[in-house]
Protein backbone atom coordinates (compact mmCIF):
# COMPACT_ATOMS: atom_id res chain seq x y z
CA UNK A 1 0.00 0.00 0.00
CA UNK A 2 1.14 3.35 -0.49
CA UNK A 3 3.02 4.90 2.22
CA UNK A 4 2.70 8.78 3.24
CA UNK A 5 3.82 8.20 6.91
CA UNK A 6 7.44 9.95 6.12
CA UNK A 7 5.78 12.56 3.67
CA UNK A 8 3.28 13.25 7.02
CA UNK A 9 6.30 13.38 8.89
CA UNK A 10 8.24 15.44 7.01
CA UNK A 11 5.44 17.96 7.26
CA UNK A 12 5.54 18.52 10.87
CA UNK A 13 2.22 16.36 11.30
CA UNK A 14 1.21 14.93 14.25
CA UNK A 15 0.50 11.37 13.09
CA UNK A 16 -0.51 9.43 15.66
CA UNK A 17 -3.57 11.93 15.85
CA UNK A 18 -3.85 11.84 12.35
CA UNK A 19 -4.31 8.07 12.66
CA UNK A 20 -7.52 8.61 14.23
CA UNK A 21 -8.69 10.06 10.94
CA UNK A 22 -6.66 7.85 8.52
CA UNK A 23 -9.23 4.83 10.93
CA UNK A 24 -12.84 6.45 10.32
CA UNK A 25 -12.96 7.65 6.38
CA UNK A 26 -12.65 4.16 5.01
CA UNK A 27 -16.16 3.03 6.67
CA UNK A 28 -17.77 6.56 6.55
CA UNK A 29 -17.17 6.88 3.14
CA UNK A 30 -17.87 3.16 2.47
CA UNK A 31 -21.53 3.79 4.05
CA UNK A 32 -22.21 7.09 2.99
CA UNK A 33 -20.95 6.92 -0.85
CA UNK A 34 -19.90 2.75 -1.82
CA UNK A 35 -23.75 2.01 -0.02
CA UNK A 36 -25.51 3.73 -2.98
CA UNK A 37 -26.61 1.80 -5.92
CA UNK A 38 -25.83 2.17 -9.76
CA UNK A 39 -23.39 5.44 -9.44
CA UNK A 40 -21.98 6.49 -12.57
CA UNK A 41 -19.05 5.13 -13.19
CA UNK A 42 -17.21 8.33 -13.72
CA UNK A 43 -17.07 8.60 -10.15
CA UNK A 44 -14.43 6.48 -9.68
CA UNK A 45 -12.31 9.39 -10.06
CA UNK A 46 -13.71 10.46 -6.93
CA UNK A 47 -13.39 7.65 -5.13
CA UNK A 48 -9.86 7.35 -5.86
CA UNK A 49 -9.14 11.08 -4.74
CA UNK A 50 -11.09 10.57 -2.16
CA UNK A 51 -9.13 7.29 -1.00
CA UNK A 52 -5.96 8.52 -1.47
CA UNK A 53 -6.82 12.58 -0.52
CA UNK A 54 -3.73 12.66 2.23
CA UNK A 55 -1.72 11.28 -0.37
CA UNK A 56 -1.84 11.61 -3.78
CA UNK A 57 -3.11 15.58 -4.21
CA UNK A 58 -0.49 16.35 -1.18
CA UNK A 59 2.56 14.88 -3.04
CA UNK A 60 1.92 16.88 -6.18
CA UNK A 61 1.58 20.09 -4.45
CA UNK A 62 5.09 19.42 -2.64
CA UNK A 63 6.53 18.60 -5.78
CA UNK A 64 5.19 21.85 -6.80
CA UNK A 65 7.18 23.30 -4.30
CA UNK A 66 9.82 21.15 -4.79
CA UNK A 67 10.68 22.78 -7.97
CA UNK A 68 10.07 26.35 -5.96
CA UNK A 69 6.33 27.08 -6.77
CA UNK A 70 3.96 27.65 -3.90
CA UNK A 71 0.82 27.00 -2.81
CA UNK A 72 -1.97 29.31 -1.46
CA UNK A 73 -4.45 28.04 1.10
CA UNK A 74 -8.22 29.26 0.79
CA UNK A 75 -11.16 29.40 2.44
CA UNK A 76 -13.71 31.19 0.87
CA UNK A 77 -15.44 31.09 -2.91
CA UNK A 78 -14.78 35.21 -3.42
CA UNK A 79 -11.16 34.43 -3.15
CA UNK A 80 -9.66 34.58 -6.91
CA UNK A 81 -8.17 31.39 -7.50
CA UNK A 82 -7.22 33.18 -11.20
CA UNK A 83 -4.57 35.55 -9.61
CA UNK A 84 -3.14 32.71 -7.94
CA UNK A 85 -2.21 30.72 -10.73
CA UNK A 86 -1.36 33.22 -12.74
CA UNK A 87 1.79 33.79 -10.52
CA UNK A 88 2.51 30.27 -11.62
CA UNK A 89 1.08 29.25 -7.98
CA UNK A 90 -1.30 27.04 -6.77
CA UNK A 91 -4.17 27.43 -4.86
CA UNK A 92 -6.00 24.41 -2.87
CA UNK A 93 -9.42 24.95 -1.00
CA UNK A 94 -8.84 24.67 2.96
CA UNK A 95 -12.18 24.57 4.54
CA UNK A 96 -12.58 21.92 7.55
CA UNK A 97 -15.24 19.67 7.37
CA UNK A 98 -14.68 16.89 9.67
CA UNK A 99 -15.53 16.97 13.24
CA UNK A 100 -12.31 15.11 14.05
CA UNK A 101 -10.63 18.87 13.82
CA UNK A 102 -13.26 20.77 16.13
CA UNK A 103 -11.47 19.96 19.47
CA UNK A 104 -8.26 21.35 17.97
CA UNK A 105 -9.69 24.68 17.28
CA UNK A 106 -12.04 24.32 20.49
CA UNK A 107 -8.54 24.89 22.02
CA UNK A 108 -8.00 28.41 21.23
CA UNK A 109 -11.77 30.25 19.74
CA UNK A 110 -14.86 30.57 21.47
CA UNK A 111 -17.02 27.51 22.32
CA UNK A 112 -19.59 29.44 20.04
CA UNK A 113 -18.04 30.05 16.92
CA UNK A 114 -19.12 27.92 13.98
CA UNK A 115 -17.67 24.32 13.29
CA UNK A 116 -16.33 25.08 10.01
CA UNK A 117 -13.80 27.59 11.27
CA UNK A 118 -12.90 25.59 14.35
CA UNK A 119 -12.20 22.74 11.89
CA UNK A 120 -10.07 25.07 9.95
CA UNK A 121 -8.00 26.12 12.90
CA UNK A 122 -8.02 22.70 14.32
CA UNK A 123 -6.84 21.00 11.34
CA UNK A 124 -3.65 23.70 11.37
CA UNK A 125 -3.11 23.79 15.23
CA UNK A 126 -3.15 20.20 15.60
CA UNK A 127 -0.87 19.62 12.45
CA UNK A 128 -3.16 16.61 11.19
CA UNK A 129 -4.02 17.76 7.57
CA UNK A 130 -1.25 17.85 4.77
CA UNK A 131 -3.26 20.32 3.11
CA UNK A 132 -3.10 23.05 6.05
CA UNK A 133 0.62 22.04 6.67
CA UNK A 134 1.57 22.48 3.03
CA UNK A 135 0.27 25.67 2.39
CA UNK A 136 2.95 28.38 2.16
CA UNK A 137 0.30 30.99 3.00
CA UNK A 138 -3.42 31.13 3.75
CA UNK A 139 -5.69 33.90 1.84
CA UNK A 140 -8.44 34.98 3.78
CA UNK A 141 -11.64 37.05 3.96
CA UNK A 142 -13.44 38.82 6.04
CA UNK A 143 -17.25 36.91 5.34
CA UNK A 144 -17.66 36.67 8.82
CA UNK A 145 -16.24 37.76 12.29
CA UNK A 146 -15.46 34.65 13.46
CA UNK A 147 -13.10 34.09 10.17
CA UNK A 148 -11.46 37.73 10.58
CA UNK A 149 -10.56 36.75 14.26
CA UNK A 150 -9.48 33.03 13.33
CA UNK A 151 -6.97 34.92 10.69
CA UNK A 152 -5.06 36.71 13.43
CA UNK A 153 -4.76 33.64 15.46
CA UNK A 154 -3.32 31.40 12.35
CA UNK A 155 -1.44 34.29 11.15
CA UNK A 156 0.73 33.66 14.33
CA UNK A 157 1.50 30.00 12.78
CA UNK A 158 1.56 30.97 9.21
CA UNK A 159 1.76 33.51 6.29
CA UNK A 160 -1.70 34.97 6.01
CA UNK A 161 -3.16 37.29 3.54
CA UNK A 162 -6.48 38.48 4.27
CA UNK A 163 -8.56 39.95 1.65
CA UNK A 164 -11.17 42.84 2.84
CA UNK A 165 -14.85 41.66 1.12
CA UNK A 166 -17.31 44.34 0.74
CA UNK A 167 -20.48 43.88 3.02
CA UNK A 168 -22.49 46.05 0.60
CA UNK A 169 -22.84 45.69 -3.56
CA UNK A 170 -23.22 49.12 -4.70
CA UNK A 171 -20.46 50.26 -7.44
CA UNK A 172 -18.29 52.62 -4.53
CA UNK A 173 -18.05 48.96 -3.06
CA UNK A 174 -17.17 46.80 -6.24
CA UNK A 175 -14.66 49.26 -6.86
CA UNK A 176 -13.10 48.81 -3.15
CA UNK A 177 -13.33 45.08 -4.49
CA UNK A 178 -11.43 45.69 -7.51
CA UNK A 179 -8.78 47.46 -5.51
CA UNK A 180 -8.87 44.50 -3.45
CA UNK A 181 -7.52 42.24 -6.17
CA UNK A 182 -4.91 44.77 -7.48
CA UNK A 183 -3.62 44.40 -3.59
CA UNK A 184 -3.86 40.76 -3.58
CA UNK A 185 -1.91 40.35 -7.27
CA UNK A 186 0.90 42.54 -5.56
CA UNK A 187 1.00 40.30 -2.39
CA UNK A 188 1.17 37.11 -4.41
CA UNK A 189 4.00 38.80 -6.71
CA UNK A 190 6.00 39.63 -3.83
CA UNK A 191 5.72 36.29 -1.97
CA UNK A 192 5.67 34.30 -5.26
CA UNK A 193 8.47 36.29 -7.37
CA UNK A 194 6.55 36.01 -10.27
CA UNK A 195 4.50 38.61 -12.16
CA UNK A 196 1.33 38.97 -13.22
CA UNK A 197 1.07 39.61 -16.56
CA UNK A 198 -2.45 40.31 -18.85
CA UNK A 199 -1.43 36.92 -20.68
CA UNK A 200 -0.46 34.77 -17.61
CA UNK A 201 -3.97 36.23 -16.14
CA UNK A 202 -6.40 35.41 -19.24
CA UNK A 203 -5.03 32.04 -19.09
CA UNK A 204 -5.97 31.25 -15.63
CA UNK A 205 -9.37 33.32 -15.80
CA UNK A 206 -9.67 30.62 -19.22
CA UNK A 207 -8.47 27.80 -16.78
CA UNK A 208 -11.14 28.36 -13.96
CA UNK A 209 -14.33 29.64 -16.01
CA UNK A 210 -13.08 25.53 -17.74
CA UNK A 211 -13.91 24.37 -14.05
CA UNK A 212 -16.96 26.31 -13.96
CA UNK A 213 -18.24 25.55 -17.06
CA UNK A 214 -17.61 21.80 -16.28
CA UNK A 215 -19.52 21.98 -12.77
CA UNK A 216 -22.40 23.67 -14.68
CA UNK A 217 -22.83 20.93 -17.22
CA UNK A 218 -22.76 18.43 -13.96
CA UNK A 219 -25.43 20.79 -12.33
CA UNK A 220 -27.49 20.98 -15.60
CA UNK A 221 -27.91 17.33 -15.90
CA UNK A 222 -29.38 17.44 -12.44
CA UNK A 223 -32.45 18.78 -13.90
CA UNK A 224 -33.48 15.85 -15.20
CA UNK A 225 -35.70 13.59 -14.33
CA UNK A 226 -35.13 11.00 -13.03
CA UNK A 227 -31.99 12.52 -12.24
CA UNK A 228 -28.95 10.44 -13.16
CA UNK A 229 -26.38 11.37 -10.39
CA UNK A 230 -27.38 11.62 -6.36
CA UNK A 231 -27.01 14.60 -4.49
CA UNK A 232 -24.12 12.93 -2.37
CA UNK A 233 -21.93 12.20 -5.19
CA UNK A 234 -23.00 15.55 -7.05
CA UNK A 235 -21.57 17.25 -3.52
CA UNK A 236 -18.61 15.00 -3.88
CA UNK A 237 -17.79 16.39 -6.87
CA UNK A 238 -17.90 20.07 -5.91
CA UNK A 239 -15.74 19.36 -2.79
CA UNK A 240 -12.99 18.05 -4.38
CA UNK A 241 -13.21 20.73 -7.15
CA UNK A 242 -11.68 22.79 -4.35
CA UNK A 243 -8.84 20.71 -4.39
CA UNK A 244 -8.17 19.36 -7.28
CA UNK A 245 -5.83 20.85 -10.33
CA UNK A 246 -8.32 22.98 -12.26
CA UNK A 247 -7.20 21.40 -15.70
CA UNK A 248 -7.86 17.81 -14.23
CA UNK A 249 -10.80 18.88 -11.98
CA UNK A 250 -12.31 20.38 -15.89
CA UNK A 251 -11.19 16.73 -17.73
CA UNK A 252 -12.98 14.32 -15.31
CA UNK A 253 -15.92 16.66 -14.76
CA UNK A 254 -17.00 16.57 -18.35
CA UNK A 255 -16.43 12.81 -18.65
CA UNK A 256 -18.67 12.48 -15.72
CA UNK A 257 -21.00 15.14 -17.90
CA UNK A 258 -20.59 13.05 -21.07
CA UNK A 259 -21.81 10.23 -19.15
CA UNK A 260 -24.59 11.87 -17.00
CA UNK A 261 -26.06 13.30 -19.96
CA UNK A 262 -26.32 9.67 -21.96
CA UNK A 263 -27.66 8.46 -18.81
CA UNK A 264 -30.46 11.05 -19.10
CA UNK A 265 -30.98 10.04 -23.13
CA UNK A 266 -31.68 6.36 -21.39
CA UNK A 267 -33.79 8.22 -18.79
CA UNK A 268 -31.97 6.52 -16.54
CA UNK A 269 -32.14 7.71 -12.87
CA UNK A 270 -30.43 6.76 -9.74
CA UNK A 271 -33.74 8.03 -8.31
CA UNK A 272 -37.19 6.88 -8.90
CA UNK A 273 -38.62 9.74 -11.33
CA UNK A 274 -41.15 10.42 -8.73
CA UNK A 275 -39.35 10.89 -5.53
CA UNK A 276 -39.12 14.12 -4.12
CA UNK A 277 -36.38 16.82 -5.48
CA UNK A 278 -34.85 18.81 -2.88
CA UNK A 279 -32.90 22.27 -3.41
CA UNK A 280 -30.47 22.81 -0.17
CA UNK A 281 -29.61 26.60 0.76
CA UNK A 282 -27.12 28.01 3.65
CA UNK A 283 -23.58 27.38 4.76
CA UNK A 284 -21.01 25.50 2.53
CA UNK A 285 -20.37 21.74 3.29
CA UNK A 286 -16.81 21.35 2.98
CA UNK A 287 -15.26 18.14 2.75
CA UNK A 288 -16.18 15.63 4.48
CA UNK A 289 -19.44 16.95 5.72
CA UNK A 290 -21.79 14.72 3.84
CA UNK A 291 -24.94 14.39 6.84
CA UNK A 292 -27.21 16.42 5.57
CA UNK A 293 -27.45 15.06 2.14
CA UNK A 294 -26.85 11.39 3.34
CA UNK A 295 -29.71 12.00 5.89
CA UNK A 296 -32.19 13.34 2.48
CA UNK A 297 -31.11 10.49 0.35
CA UNK A 298 -31.19 7.72 2.50
CA UNK A 299 -34.69 8.79 3.72
CA UNK A 300 -35.92 8.16 -0.75
CA UNK A 301 -35.23 12.02 -1.48
CA UNK A 302 -33.20 13.27 -3.97
CA UNK A 303 -31.26 16.30 -3.50
CA UNK A 304 -31.33 17.76 -7.25
CA UNK A 305 -28.80 21.38 -6.40
CA UNK A 306 -27.12 23.03 -3.49
CA UNK A 307 -27.10 26.95 -3.66
CA UNK A 308 -24.03 26.55 -1.39
CA UNK A 309 -20.45 27.96 -1.24
CA UNK A 310 -20.35 24.18 -2.27
CA UNK A 311 -22.68 24.82 -4.72
CA UNK A 312 -23.95 27.27 -7.62
CA UNK A 313 -21.95 29.73 -5.82
CA UNK A 314 -19.08 28.27 -6.64
CA UNK A 315 -19.42 27.92 -10.25
CA UNK A 316 -22.19 30.13 -11.58
CA UNK A 317 -21.61 33.10 -13.77
CA UNK A 318 -18.35 33.42 -15.57
CA UNK A 319 -15.31 36.11 -16.04
CA UNK A 320 -15.56 38.01 -19.04
CA UNK A 321 -12.63 36.70 -21.00
CA UNK A 322 -12.41 39.91 -23.42
CA UNK A 323 -10.30 42.33 -21.35
CA UNK A 324 -6.74 42.43 -22.00
CA UNK A 325 -4.95 44.92 -19.62
CA UNK A 326 -4.59 43.81 -15.79
CA UNK A 327 -7.04 46.71 -15.15
CA UNK A 328 -9.26 45.38 -17.37
CA UNK A 329 -8.98 41.91 -16.52
CA UNK A 330 -9.46 42.77 -12.70
CA UNK A 331 -12.68 44.80 -12.91
CA UNK A 332 -13.92 41.73 -14.94
CA UNK A 333 -12.79 39.48 -11.72
CA UNK A 334 -14.45 42.20 -9.06
CA UNK A 335 -17.69 42.25 -11.22
CA UNK A 336 -17.69 38.41 -11.54
CA UNK A 337 -17.15 37.38 -7.63
CA UNK A 338 -19.32 40.30 -6.56
CA UNK A 339 -22.51 38.50 -8.41
CA UNK A 340 -22.17 35.62 -5.49
CA UNK A 341 -24.77 36.19 -3.04
CA UNK A 342 -23.80 35.50 0.64
CA UNK A 343 -25.51 36.19 3.61
CA UNK A 344 -22.45 38.29 4.41
CA UNK A 345 -23.53 40.91 2.10
CA UNK A 346 -26.65 43.53 3.21
CA UNK A 347 -28.80 43.53 2.03
CA UNK A 348 -28.97 40.42 0.21
CA UNK A 349 -31.96 39.77 -1.60
CA UNK A 350 -30.14 38.02 -4.83
CA UNK A 351 -29.76 35.06 -2.88
CA UNK A 352 -33.02 34.97 -2.63
CA UNK A 353 -34.01 35.59 -6.15
CA UNK A 354 -31.05 32.55 -6.33
CA UNK A 355 -32.90 30.41 -4.49
CA UNK A 356 -36.51 30.95 -6.29
CA UNK A 357 -34.87 30.75 -9.28
CA UNK A 358 -32.98 27.59 -8.96
CA UNK A 359 -36.50 25.86 -7.40
CA UNK A 360 -37.68 26.58 -10.72
CA UNK A 361 -35.12 25.39 -12.79
CA UNK A 362 -34.69 22.40 -11.14
CA UNK A 363 -38.30 21.22 -10.64
CA UNK A 364 -38.16 21.24 -6.99
CA UNK A 365 -40.54 19.94 -4.72
CA UNK A 366 -38.95 21.54 -1.22
CA UNK A 367 -36.16 22.92 0.48
CA UNK A 368 -34.03 22.68 3.22
CA UNK A 369 -32.66 25.84 4.43
CA UNK A 370 -29.47 24.54 6.31
CA UNK A 371 -26.92 26.39 8.68
CA UNK A 372 -23.90 25.69 10.57
CA UNK A 373 -24.09 26.04 14.51
CA UNK A 374 -23.03 29.69 15.77
CA UNK A 375 -23.49 31.25 11.75
CA UNK A 376 -25.53 33.68 12.81
CA UNK A 377 -25.45 35.41 9.10
CA UNK A 378 -27.40 32.70 7.50
CA UNK A 379 -29.22 31.53 10.84
CA UNK A 380 -30.72 35.60 10.47
CA UNK A 381 -31.18 35.43 7.09
CA UNK A 382 -33.26 32.12 6.69
CA UNK A 383 -36.13 34.24 8.41
CA UNK A 384 -35.88 36.32 5.05
CA UNK A 385 -35.73 33.07 2.89
CA UNK A 386 -38.29 31.53 4.74
CA UNK A 387 -40.91 34.86 4.28
CA UNK A 388 -40.40 34.25 0.98
CA UNK A 389 -41.03 30.90 0.35
CA UNK A 390 -43.42 30.91 1.87
CA UNK A 391 -45.07 33.67 -0.02
CA UNK A 392 -44.50 31.49 -2.98
CA UNK A 393 -45.80 28.42 -1.88
CA UNK A 394 -42.69 26.80 -1.49
CA UNK A 395 -42.44 23.89 1.26
CA UNK A 396 -39.12 24.99 3.05
CA UNK A 397 -36.93 23.59 6.42
CA UNK A 398 -34.93 25.02 8.30
CA UNK A 399 -32.16 23.39 10.43
CA UNK A 400 -29.24 24.35 11.93
CA UNK A 401 -26.89 21.78 12.73
CA UNK A 402 -23.10 21.09 13.24
CA UNK A 403 -20.47 18.15 12.64
CA UNK A 404 -21.16 15.92 15.15
CA UNK A 405 -23.37 12.66 15.10
CA UNK A 406 -25.20 13.95 18.01
CA UNK A 407 -28.11 15.56 16.36
CA UNK A 408 -28.24 12.72 13.52
CA UNK A 409 -31.29 11.03 14.43
CA UNK A 410 -33.29 13.87 15.56
CA UNK A 411 -32.62 15.74 12.22
CA UNK A 412 -33.85 12.25 10.24
CA UNK A 413 -37.16 12.52 11.70
CA UNK A 414 -37.38 16.07 10.83
CA UNK A 415 -36.35 15.59 7.55
CA UNK A 416 -38.63 12.70 6.89
CA UNK A 417 -41.68 14.78 8.72
CA UNK A 418 -40.97 17.09 5.85
CA UNK A 419 -40.34 14.72 3.28
CA UNK A 420 -44.15 13.02 4.33
CA UNK A 421 -45.72 16.25 3.18
CA UNK A 422 -43.88 16.38 0.31
CA UNK A 423 -45.15 13.30 -0.93
CA UNK A 424 -49.36 13.69 0.14
CA UNK B 1 -21.09 -2.38 -3.34
CA UNK B 2 -24.32 -3.30 -2.37
CA UNK B 3 -24.72 -6.49 -2.54
CA UNK B 4 -26.14 -9.25 0.24
CA UNK B 5 -22.95 -10.87 0.63
CA UNK B 6 -21.95 -11.57 4.28
CA UNK B 7 -18.37 -10.87 2.94
CA UNK B 8 -16.70 -7.69 0.69
CA UNK B 9 -13.81 -8.52 -1.43
CA UNK B 10 -10.85 -6.26 -1.33
CA UNK B 11 -7.63 -6.05 -3.28
CA UNK B 12 -4.56 -3.74 -2.08
CA UNK B 13 -1.85 -2.50 -3.77
CA UNK B 14 1.68 -1.37 -3.25
CA UNK B 15 0.60 2.08 -4.89
CA UNK B 16 -1.92 3.57 -6.29
CA UNK B 17 -1.13 3.31 -10.39
CA UNK B 18 -1.56 -0.54 -9.95
CA UNK B 19 -4.75 -0.32 -8.37
CA UNK B 20 -6.11 2.13 -11.24
CA UNK B 21 -4.80 -0.35 -13.81
CA UNK B 22 -6.70 -2.73 -12.57
CA UNK B 23 -9.60 -0.92 -12.05
CA UNK B 24 -9.45 0.12 -15.88
CA UNK B 25 -8.62 -3.51 -16.85
CA UNK B 26 -12.25 -4.73 -14.85
CA UNK B 27 -13.77 -1.57 -16.41
CA UNK B 28 -13.16 -2.76 -20.24
CA UNK B 29 -13.95 -6.02 -19.36
CA UNK B 30 -17.35 -5.26 -17.46
CA UNK B 31 -15.91 -6.49 -14.68
CA UNK B 32 -17.78 -4.74 -11.66
CA UNK B 33 -15.39 -3.05 -9.03
CA UNK B 34 -15.36 -0.73 -6.69
CA UNK B 35 -12.17 1.65 -5.53
CA UNK B 36 -12.30 2.60 -2.17
CA UNK B 37 -10.26 3.44 0.73
CA UNK B 38 -8.29 0.73 2.35
CA UNK B 39 -10.22 -0.26 5.50
CA UNK B 40 -7.81 0.02 8.53
CA UNK B 41 -8.48 -3.88 9.46
CA UNK B 42 -6.96 -4.59 5.76
CA UNK B 43 -3.66 -2.53 6.45
CA UNK B 44 -2.46 0.36 8.07
CA UNK B 45 -1.17 2.00 5.75
CA UNK B 46 -3.80 4.11 3.27
CA UNK B 47 -5.08 4.30 -0.22
CA UNK B 48 -7.12 2.70 -2.56
CA UNK B 49 -8.59 -0.72 -2.62
CA UNK B 50 -10.51 -2.57 -5.33
CA UNK B 51 -13.56 -3.98 -3.89
CA UNK B 52 -14.69 -6.98 -6.47
CA UNK B 53 -17.18 -9.91 -5.86
CA UNK B 54 -16.39 -13.29 -5.00
CA UNK B 55 -17.61 -15.05 -7.47
CA UNK B 56 -15.26 -13.13 -9.83
CA UNK B 57 -11.77 -13.39 -8.19
CA UNK B 58 -11.08 -16.58 -10.56
CA UNK B 59 -11.06 -14.26 -13.83
CA UNK B 60 -9.41 -11.47 -11.70
CA UNK B 61 -6.79 -13.38 -10.02
CA UNK B 62 -5.91 -14.46 -14.46
CA UNK B 63 -6.13 -11.02 -15.34
CA UNK B 64 -3.98 -9.66 -12.76
CA UNK B 65 -1.34 -12.38 -13.50
CA UNK B 66 -1.87 -11.95 -17.46
CA UNK B 67 -1.01 -8.30 -17.28
CA UNK B 68 1.24 -8.45 -14.30
CA UNK B 69 -0.54 -6.01 -11.88
CA UNK B 70 1.17 -5.98 -8.93
CA UNK B 71 -1.19 -6.57 -6.07
CA UNK B 72 -0.21 -7.09 -1.88
CA UNK B 73 -3.10 -9.24 -1.12
CA UNK B 74 -6.74 -9.99 -1.17
CA UNK B 75 -8.71 -9.81 1.98
CA UNK B 76 -11.57 -10.93 3.08
CA UNK B 77 -13.64 -8.67 5.75
CA UNK B 78 -17.04 -9.28 7.04
CA UNK B 79 -20.16 -6.61 5.15
CA UNK B 80 -20.71 -3.89 7.39
CA UNK B 81 -24.54 -4.42 7.53
CA UNK B 82 -27.10 -1.50 8.83
CA UNK B 83 -24.35 0.68 8.90
CA UNK B 84 -24.98 3.16 11.65
CA UNK B 85 -23.76 7.03 10.04
CA UNK B 86 -20.80 7.95 11.67
CA UNK B 87 -18.79 11.22 10.17
CA UNK B 88 -14.96 11.19 9.85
Amino acid sequence: MADYHQMWIDLGMDVDKHEALCEVLPEAFGGVYLSQENRPQGMDFYDFVVSEIHGVRPSELIKHQETGGKVFGTFCVYVPDEVVFAAGAIATGLCGGSQFWVPGGEKVLPANTCPLIKASVGARLDKTCPFFMIADMFVGETTCDGKKKAWEILAQDVPVHVIDIPQMKREKDIAAYQQEIMDFIKVVEDFTGNKVTPEALAESIKLINNKRKTLQRIYNARKASPVPISGKDALLVTQIAFYDDPTRCAEMGNKLADELEERIARQEGVFPADAPRILITGTPMAIPNWKLHHIIETAGAAVVVEELCTGTRYFENLVDESATTIEGQVRALAERYMKTNCACFTPNPGRIEDVVRLAKEYNVDGIIDTNLQFCNLYSTESYLVKQKLDELGIPVLHIETDYSENDFEQLRTRVEAFLEILRK
Amino acid sequence: MGTTSDYDWYILFPNHHEGLRLNSELKQRGIKNTIAPTPRAASKSCGISLIVLEQDLPVINQLIEEQRINIEKIVQLPAIKNWKFRGC
